[in-house]
This record gives structure tokens, sequence and C-alpha cells, in this order.
């Protein structure tokens, strides 16, 4: 069922068995997997069907700290959320990656990679993946070009991706929600309020709000927050009439551990013999296209050097051009683009890759030079934060305020990522590997095209102590009964890979415990 | 025709100096001809070398450099017959054992480093 929430009355209460507040990939993954259960669902959107640029301005917010894109740019405000401009990389996180490790301060998940193995597998036919296989033997594809380069080093490996179509929840998965017996989809659904009880033990209601100043309240027996990782904090941040400093804040922690992953050019690859080097298997055949692989660092390496997880991607391009960050190719004018050619039937080629052609042609024959670009976790860090603005949004509620912070500990990483990856390139005879100019002075300072992949994790943290983290290992919030958080927001720390496997995979758990627990 | 056991040896014994003789004078000849010309070409070689002299004022003359190259390591005085390629042995050496410069961001091994400072002095 829908409804437009603009056509309820001022002062309607809707009630129902659960409440997911956000209808993005964790959202509308949650809700399908309680289709045809006896759990009344109430799936709230804050957006409408389509891109309305009054819903989107509701996520403007101010930026401190180090430079990032606009947030009204970076995540979506309609039914399918991000998904509806995401790229569709697609890849596992590590068992590393939720270890303890004592180079990395707060690191350290509640869960094991082996807990999300099961819901990885469903994730993959979500987001209309090939099959659970992340080797690179799995995806030779009867093609002896597609071979690893650096078989026999014990610093790099080859980690695979794959790519989703991308598959957009909004379109993809309207049909499920809306002809759904027991779900009920309301968009321009804006929550501006979470309400606990008196003794904040539990949440009772979301009071939303229109444009016109009309409100409603839902209550239910137990509430999801999918509203993305900086709207999610924002909400519990402004919710604050009853707890000063927001709900399920008691130890000063929503909002903190804001992360990132970054990617940056960061150096550069000659290949040594490149007539007999194979490097297909690490070719981007676009949108959907073929599994492609990525140089990563091996897990003892991380330990040995004390670094962070990181890959790089290999593509071939000519020495001395200029390349872009992710923030600078894809910047808004590009993104507004990439909608129009999807809205108007995907015709003709996506205007992102006439950008990428429009570069300089290569010399003929095969490439001898690459372009490296770094995809790294950023550390946890407290000081990385969402707080809230002075400004208010057309709704009343104040403005997210990003403060996104590194540390020493990230750039040192991949600088010396990158002094590795020329030791085992040289080592082996592959190539030669030359680092950029920004990475080689001091660990503090970053370029002017500093960038992130529009991966916002962190904010309500996953712990066992309350203390460490805003959410246990359920994504149940510390010291509210009945309240969840579905989506990167829980990440404990960013892992390497871009996140959305593993938000589905995450938000498959949470949708088993909810219907587990009754 | 057939070969006496005396005339035999004479010819093994000629053909090990032969080889000794071309063993010794081969670093002489590549040693300022690095291989990553081939892989960056000259102007780039060239570059680096004028970083790392720059960088490293004692080894700034092509003396100085030759010296460095051949006093860094053992492998010139190596067996000859199994050494053919004592500069490019250096070189993996050099990599496996970490002796690894950054000249102008790019990650080198030592020799190699010397290699181009060196091609930077002979070319105008």
């Amino acid at each position: 069922m829908h409804t437009d929430a603009r056509t309820l009355e001022n002062g309607a209460v809707l009630e129902g068995d659960l409440c997911i507040v956000g209808a993005g990939a964790s959202g509308i993954t949650i809700a399908r997997e309680l289709n045809n259960t006896a759990v009344k669902v109430l799936l709230l959107e804050g957006g409408g069907f389509e891109f309305e640029q009054q819903m989107q301005d509701l996520y403007r917010g101010e930026i401190v700290g180090q430079p990032y894109f606009p947030l009204q740019a970076a995540a979506l405000h309609y039914f399918g959320g991000t998904t509806n401009h995401w790229a569709g990389f697609c890849s596992t996180y590590d068992a590393i990656d939720f270890e303890k490790r004592d180079w990395v301060p707060h690191s350290g998940w509640p869960i094991r990679r082996e807990d999300l193995d099961p819901f990885y597998v469903r994730a993959q036919k979500i987001l209309e993946l090939g099959p659970y296989k992340y080797d690179v033997g799995d995806w030779k594809m009867g093609d002896p070009d597609r071979v690893p380069l650096l078989e026999d080093s014990d610093v790099f490996r080859t980690k695979m991706w794959q790519f989703s179509p991308p598959t957009r929840f909004g379109t993809k998965y309207r049909n499920d929600i809306v002809n759904a017996r027991n779900i009920h989809l309301y968009t321009h659904a804006n929550v501006v309020e979470v309400e606990a009880n008196e003794g904040l033990t539990a949440v009772q209601a979301v009071r939303i709000r229109g444009f016109d100043g009309k409100e409603f309240h839902v209550r239910a027996k137990r509430f999801v927050l999918a509203c993305h990782t900086i709207q999610n904090a924002r909400l519990l941040l402004a919710s604050n009439r009853q707890a000063r400093t927001g709900l399920g804040n008691g130890n000063d922690l929503v909002g903190r551990y804001f992360m990132e992953h970054f990617e940056m050019p960061s150096g550069e690859l000659a290949l040594a013999k490149p007539e007999m080097t194979k490097t297909r298997l690490y070719e981007f055949s676009g949108l959907g296209g073929t599994p492609r692989g990525e140089l990563a660092i091996t897990p003892a390496a991380q330990r040995e050097h004390r670094i962070l997880h990181g890959t790089a991607s290999v593509e071939a391009g000519n020495y001395g051009e200029p390349v872009k960050s992710t923030f600078q190719f894809i910047d808004t004018v590009m993104m507004n683009a990439m909608r129009a050619w999807e809205k108007n039937g995907r015709k003709g080629p996506p205007p992102i890759a006439a950008a990428a052609a429009a570069t300089a042609p290569r010399t003929p024959g095969p490439p001898r030079f690459f372009h490296l670009t770094t995809r790294q976790e950023q550390a946890p860090n407290p000081d990385s934060r969402v707080t809230l603005s002075t400004e208010k949004d057309a709704l009343g509620v104040p403005r997210a305020r990003l403060d996104w912070r590194l540390t020493n500990l990230d750039k040192r990483s991949m600088r010396i990522f990158y002094h590795l990856l020329g030791r085992e390139m040289g080592r082996t005879d592959t190539g030669r590997v030359q680092i950029r100019d920004w990475l080689l002075n001091d660990d503090k300072t970053w370029p002017g095209f500093i960038s992130g992949g529009w991966h916002h994790m962190g904010t309500t943290r996953m712990s066992d102590d309350p203390k460490q983290g805003v959410v246990d290992a359920n994504c149940k919030v510390h010291g509210l009964a009945n309240l969840y958080i579905g989506g990167a927001a829980v990440y404990a720390t960013a892992g390497a890979v871009n996140p959305t496997l593993t938000l589905v995979a995450l938000s498959l758990r949470l949708a088993d415990h909810l219907k587990g627990t009754g | 025709m057939t070969l006496d056991r005396r005339r035999f040896l004479q010819l093994s014994a000629l053909s090990v100096v032969a080889t000794l003789a071309d063993s010794a004078c081969q670093p002489n000849r590549t040693i300022g001809l690095p291989e990553l010309l081939g892989m960056l070409g000259p102007d780039r070689v060239r570059e680096i070398g004028n970083h790392y002299r720059s960088a490293t004022p004692a080894e700034s003359t092509a003396d100085g450099l030759r010296a460095a190259i051949f006093n860094s390591q053992s492998v010139f005085s190596g067996f000859p017959l199994i050494k053919h390629d004592p500069i490019g042995d250096q070189i993996r050496d050099d990599y496996a054992d970490g002796r690894i410069v950054l000249v102008d961001g790019w990650v080198l091994s030592l020799t190699e480093a010397r290699q181009c400072a060196l091609f930077s002095l002979s070319v105008a």
C-alpha cells in the first residue's frame, strides 16, 4: 500500500508493529524481508518517487573541517535513496576489517566477517550481482589474460569487485513495497523528531511534518532509523526536547566517527614489459560490467607496517595527464547529467563514459602507463563528526554540520602502501611506481582535491560497550529498547571497499533479528 | 678434425678468460644506460638523475657514481660464468633487501637511481 502523506489530516496518528524511517537500500531491504509476515510495517520516506529539489534541499548542510562534497548532492532524498545514483561497485569486507587492530585506534566490531557471510550471499541477489565469489580464480572467465599482477607477492593481492547493474531500489523494488499486504509506504513523510517515553528507555513515536505545517505521528512497537548516515545522526541529535544532547546520545557518541573512503589519484605505474604483462583483470568495462580487480594490501602487510586497509585501481592512461579525484570527476553537473540520462531511457553512451573518453587518446599498442587511484578506509576518529548547525531547514529541523577530520594514520597508510607497491613492482620487475607529490610530504596536510566516494559511514557506530558505540551487535541503540539503526551509520570501521554490499547484508541481518524477536 | 686432450684444455681455458673479460667489461658498458630508459624514456630518466644528484651531492660526479655503484655490492667479484647481468642482479638485490630510494616520487633501487644520475651526466 502507498499513501502520499501530504493527504493525511493534521494530527493523524498511524500505528503499526514496525516503523522504518527511510526508504533507501537499507529501509527497503528490511521492509521486503518482512513482506508476507504478520508484522505491520510502516515505511516512511521523506521524498516522493522522483527527485524533487524542495525535498533534496532538506539534506543541505554546513561543511567545516576538511572540504567536502555538498551534502545535498552526496545523498538522495527520495524513494530508493542514494541507490538512485550509485555506481554499483560491490565487494566484501575482509576478516581483518572487523578485527580489533592495536595500531588502529577505535577499531573492532562486535561481529566477525563469518557472521555476515550468509547475509552477503543473500545481498548478492538483491543487488543483482553474480555468485558470492570474490577470489581471482573465480573470475578468470576462460580468458588467459585475466591474471593477477604480483601473483607471488606476500604484500599485495588482487581483490575482486562485482558490479551491480546498478540496482535502483526505487524502481526495482517499488512494486514489491507498494503491493505488499502488510507494508504501508508513506511518501513525503519527513520525520522531524523521535519521541521517547518518559524514562527515555524506549521510543514511543516519530513526529512527521509537512511543508504546509501539518503534523502527524507514527506509533509502533519498534523503530528503525534508516535514513542515511548523516541524517540518522542529525535526527537523533535534533530529538533533544526530552534529552538535552539528543536521543541515544548519553555517551556523546551520536554523530562521531564519521568516516569516508579516500578515493584519490595517488601514483603512476610504468610497466617494464607492457607487451608481456596482462592487465585485463583490472579493466573497468562500465556500469554493471565484468568483475575486475584492484591491488590490495594483504592483512599480513597491514599488521607488519601498522597501516590501514587500502586498494589501488590500475587504469591505463598517459603519463603526466591530469587525473581527477572522484569528487572532481563526478561533480554535481555530472550527477545531474547521469540522472537525466537514466530518466530518459539510457539512450546513447552514459555521460560519464563520454567524459572519460574525452581524455587524451593513448599511444597505440599495449599501454605502458597506468594511473593508480587509492581506495582506502579512513581511521575511526571521534573528532570527525556530524553535529547540528544553527541554521534550520524548511521544516524547522537544524541542518547537519559535517566536520570531516582525518588523522596522520590515514595519509601515512597511503604513502606506505605506495612505497610497498613500488618495491614489489620493482622486485618482480613488473614495473616502477611513481608516488604523487601530494603524498610525499608530511602526514597532516591534504591537497585541495581531497576526495571520498560519497561513502558515509559511522555516526552511530556498533560496539558492545555503550561507551564505545551507539548501537549493539544487533544494531539496537544502547539504552533504548526498541530503536534500531539501519545502514552504514553502524559501521565501526570503514573497510577498504565500497559499503553498499555490506550495508545490505547488515540490513538483512537486522531484518532477521526483527523477525526472530517477534 | 679431432681435438686431443691438450688442445681441448687450451680452448676451454681461453673460453673462460673470454667470458671473464666480457663479464668484467659489461658493467662499464651498461652502467650508464639504465634499463629504465626503455621503461620511462630518456627525458624522465635524465630528470630522475638530476633529482638524485641534487639530493646526493656526494654522488654528483660520474666517477663518484661509478664508484658508488661498484662499491655498493660484491656482485662484480662473483663468479662470472653465473653472473651474466651483474647490474640486473644488483638491482634485484636492492629491491629484495630494501635498498630503495625515492627520487622525484619514483620508487627505485639505489643502483637504478645512481644509473639515472650517471645517465644525466652523460647526455647533454
